[in-house]
């Protein structure tokens, strides 16, 4: 019985994670209806540009690397944006899909160009388990998870308490309604490129604290974020905050009845079957174009 | 010399997987971003039923035809959606197909790989077989471009086109669009499957790692260079970029620069697909349109 707690437990930590991911992928899906494979990079660039600041030349201690890193994790989706996204926005939709794919590979490589392809960590002291009720948890796995729900509990205010956060909502309900209505269309579409790309940058620092850095975690991570997003509904933020949860528990529990090496395979597996049974997802309503 | 026609012969080789992935891209407009899937399955198909003791060419037959049943299965589900999520569902897919080629040692050896795959009987073995293995490559690369070039000027091309144009046109006409993007992507995958167990049989060893995103982003790169939806292009991508990539070895780079040159080059072939999705979406040769 402690056994598969200890998996649930382990699994709303990963869930919780990946919700920050899926988070980010669905409000861009929901305003520019558009999926952006380079999400996962914003991740892999997050993690790695703390090691950046901490190593040669800078020296920074971990908790002052993070802000350079994730203002760094802005400005690389601000450029994103800014020279590939905008210029395509017009055009057809796989132009816009394939030049994201590109830049993800493109940035993938980038990071194994400066870090090499090695497995890296941030070389903190292994964190000790703290035992409680049978069930082990590292200190830093509980700073991951108040870390999400400190960040997802903002992105609740900012969604529902602010004027940003209702012309947010108003123009992934309606773009061009939004537009006649006045909202700046530049503000919401700064803001959604900064909030995704904090999001992607927070999840990735956290999960390279916890286990270690890989040039191709973005990648991985990116499937569970989809997998999280179709869950919850494409444009849904809660349904992927929910649908993050699940793939993290799912994922973790499936180690109890098969082999770890097939641990990915899960997310990947239940992004068919979802497609097959359940497009919409299984907390949201569809929204728009499926 | 011997050098140059093993260039040809991996050109070609990606000649018939490009010109796979165009009828999907180029004619359809289904992003497939998990094509090396195909590839893969046609590889490992052929490759294990060889070492088991059926003639090759009864075996690529076979590896055509497990990638074909592949493509098919896969579509029936992630088609019924619009194009973004096949682009998920594929990429997936790709990624699943790898981690069972890892997994299930018993079958295929995992990361061991597996080595020593015969040439077909007729084909000497070793370098002393190179020249009837380029003849074998050219032969079926001819039949290939036949076939598709009459698949995609006879109507059922001509239909697909509309497919990717505007869809609900296409179902205005009385086409069942559901049927035609099935049928392309399962053409598709039979060809990725034979351009799979070609290279299996030249390469003479496959390993799991041979499978990876990266394949996928080559082959991409290869059709929308060369011209999406045309017959030519993807040849003509896939001849200017492996000898572009061959190209590399010749250059004097010190060895201890060495681990930058796979990193650089991901990051030239990211690059291109942005810089073309940008600047001329149509590739080398642009697609006539009446």
């Amino acid at each position: 019985m402690t056994y598969y707690l200890q998996l649930l437990l382990n699994g709303v930590i990963a869930g919780s994670i990946y919700a920050l991911f899926a988070v980010g992928l669905t409000m861009v899906y929901g305003v520019f209806r558009f999926i952006n494979f380079a999400h996962g990079e914003l991740i892999a660039w997050g993690a790695y540009l703390v090691l950046l600041f901490m190593h040669t030349p800078i020296f920074l201690p971990i908790y002052y690397a993070v802000l350079p890193a994730l203002a760094g994790t802005i400005v690389i989706s601000l450029a994103q944006d800014r020279y590939v996204y905008r210029p395509l926005r017009q055009g057809s939709r796989i132009s816009l899909l394939i030049a994201s794919i590109g830049l993800s590979y493109l940035l993938r490589n980038g990071i194994r160009l400066i870090w090499g392809s090695d497995l890296m960590t941030y070389g903190l002291k292994p964190a000790r388990g703290i035992y409680f009720a049978g069930l082990s948890i590292t200190l830093t796995q509980i700073s991951m998870m108040a870390a999400a729900v400190f960040f997802l509990g903002s992105l609740y205010f900012l969604l529902t308490r602010s004027l940003l956060g209702k012309s947010l909502r108003a123009v992934a309900d309606n773009i061009q309604l939004a537009s006649i209505m006045g909202i700046n269309m530049k503000k919401v579409s700064l803001a959604v490129w900064v909030l995704a790309s904090v999001f992607a940058g927070v999840g990735g620092i956290l999960l390279a604290l916890d286990t270690n850095l890989e040039p191709m975690m973005g990648l991985t991570n990116l499937i569970k974020a989809f997998a999280a997003v179709l869950l919850g509904g494409a444009g849904n933020v809660w349904g992927a905050l929910l649908g993050g949860l699940c793939i993290g528990i799912a994922e973790n529990m499936g180690v109890a009845f098969f082999s770890p090496g097939y641990k990915d395979f899960i997310s990947f597996a239940l992004i068919i079957l979802l497609l097959l049974f359940r497009p919409g997802g299984i907390f949201g309503i569809l929204v728009g174009v499926r | 010399m011997d050098y140059l026609i093993h260039i040809l012969i991996v050109a070609l080789i990606y000649a018939i997987f490009a010109i796979s992935l165009n009828l999907e891209l180029g004619y359809t407009g289904l992003y497939n971003f998990g094509h090396v899937a195909f590839f893969g399955i046609g590889a490992y198909s052929s490759a294990l039923l060889s070492l088991g003791g059926l003639p090759v060419s009864l075996t690529m037959v076979i590896g055509m035809v497990f990638a074909g049943i592949a493509g098919g299965l896969l579509a029936i589900p992630a088609l019924r959606l619009s194009g973004d999520y096949f682009g998920i569902a594929t990429l997936a897919f790709g990624e699943m197909v790898r981690l069972f080629f890892l997994n299930e040692r018993w079958l295929t050896k995992g990361p061991m790989g597996l080595p020593g795959i015969p040439r077909p009987s007729w084909i000497g073995q070793g370098i002393a077989g190179l020249p009837m293995f380029l003849l074998l490559c050219a032969l079926l690369t001819l039949i290939v471009f036949l076939m598709v070039r009459r698949l995609t000027t006879a109507p059922f091309g001509r239909a697909l086109k509309v497919v990717r144009e505007d869809e609900y046109v296409a179902q205005a006409l009385g086409k069942n669009v559901l049927s035609l993007k099935i049928r392309a992507v399962t053409v598709g995958s039979v060809l990725a499957g034979l351009a799979g167990a070609l290279w299996a049989h030249y390469i003479t060893y496959i390993s799991p790692s041979d499978f990876t995103l990266n394949e996928t982003i080559l082959v991409l790169l290869c059709v929308v260079l060369g011209g999406r939806g045309t017959n030519w292009g993807p040849i003509l991508g896939a001849v200017v970029i492996i000898f572009f990539q061959e190209s590399l070895r010749f250059l004097p780079i010190p060895p201890d620069l060495g681990r930058f040159v796979a990193p650089l080059q991901g990051i030239v072939y990211g690059g291109t697909l942005v810089f073309l999705m940008l600047k001329r979406p149509e590739g080398l040769l642009p697609e006539y349109k009446a």
